[in-house]
């Protein structure tokens, strides 16, 4: 009885330990997959196009040609173009593109970012700068009905 | 008082549906400012183990109030299936279930949340569009199917303790009833 007993907990910690291994394994898997296929910055000069669209619709392009791996760095680089905001836990939080404020709380507005015309995936300093790309900070409204 | 038709909903169950719609709720907003750390996925679960199908009708609820609370956008899509689809599987598994297996469920649940919610975009905007929006969300999912993973290990003992306690006391009570 006291035997079982003992065999019956060793079971109970092995599979514990396996599920703990495996769930460590699979977090490893998903890790490598994004290492391998997540967008890698370029290093060396590259030209991109910063396209900002206010709320008015009106647009302000900068062409720009810089070393930036992130597009934060090169969003700084840009003397008339400024980004106001904050650090969240999902990244830079903007709130102002050249001091136009998007509140959603208020106006239902917020800045959106879009990647060669298609809505980012990531926020403005974790978007890999890549040569030849326009990236664009459009102030969206959402319409609630 | 049973007049021999048994009732499709009954007063009991309406109440537990409120009290599942208002945890689910209640616990998704006090998470909402951590990141992909949310306690949806074990009220789920520990609801579904208990209260079995009528989990499915605080699922649809719960989404519904959620398109009231937060702006509409293809996240709804995601809710849709998502959620149900992690009912449907705990009704699938319950009769081999076991605490180690809801942990485990748990967080691969977490993990394969961006995989699941991808879908969405491969009807919306192609398969590499949707391919590249599961690729950039890896890191948050890794959080997400951890944190599932311990918040099981951590409550699931406890809270199964009160509510098999509740279904004991509510089955005396179902048996006294048709006893009268």
């Amino acid at each position: 009885m006291e035997q079982e007993k003992e065999i019956m907990k060793k079971n109970g910690v092995a599979k514990w330990v396996i599920a703990v291994i495996a769930l460590v394994v699979l977090v490893g898997v998903f890790g490598a997959v994004y290492y391998a296929y997540a967008p890698k910055a370029q290093e060396g000069s590259k030209a991109i196009t910063i396209t900002v669209v206010d709320n008015e619709g009106e647009e302000t392009v900068y062409e720009w040609k810089t070393d930036a791996e992130y597009l934060m760095e090169a969003v700084n680089e840009i003397e008339d173009l400024s980004l106001d905001g904050y650090e969240s836990d999902y990244g830079f939080f903007i709130v102002a593109v050249n001091g136009l404020e998007a509140v959603y709380e208020n106006d239902n507005a917020y800045w959106a970012l879009y990647v060669n015309g298609e809505y980012g995936n990531y926020g403005v300093d974790t978007q890999p700068v890549t040569d030849g790309e326009t990236y664009s900070f459009v102030y969206e409204v959402v319409v609630s009905e | 008082m049973n007049d021999g038709r048994e009732k499709k909903i009954s007063i009991t169950d309406i109440t537990e549906l409120g009290v599942m719609i208002a945890a689910l709720e209640v616990g998704k907003m006090a998470l909402n400012g951590v990141p992909n750390v949310e306690i949806v996925t074990f009220l789920l679960i520990l609801f579904t183990v208990y209260f079995g199908k009528k989990t499915l009708l605080a699922v649809a609820s719960f989404i519904a109030l959620e398109c009231f609370v937060f702006p509409a956008g293809l996240w709804v899509f995601m809710y849709i299936y998502i959620w149900p689809i992690l009912v449907v599987l705990v009704l699938l598994l319950k009769k081999k279930g076991s605490y180690f297996m809801w942990c485990i469920v748990a967080g691969l649940y977490g993990l394969c949340f961006g995989a699941m919610g991808s879908l969405v975009y491969v009807v919306t905007s192609g398969p590499a569009a949707a391919f590249a929006w599961w690729i950039a969300g890896i890191p948050f999912d890794i959080v997400h199917g951890v944190a599932n993973f311990v918040i099981m290990l951590v409550l699931y003992p406890p809270m199964s303790r009160v509510f098999s306690a509740y279904c004991k006391k509510k089955t005396v009570r179902d048996e006294r009833i048709r006893d009268k």
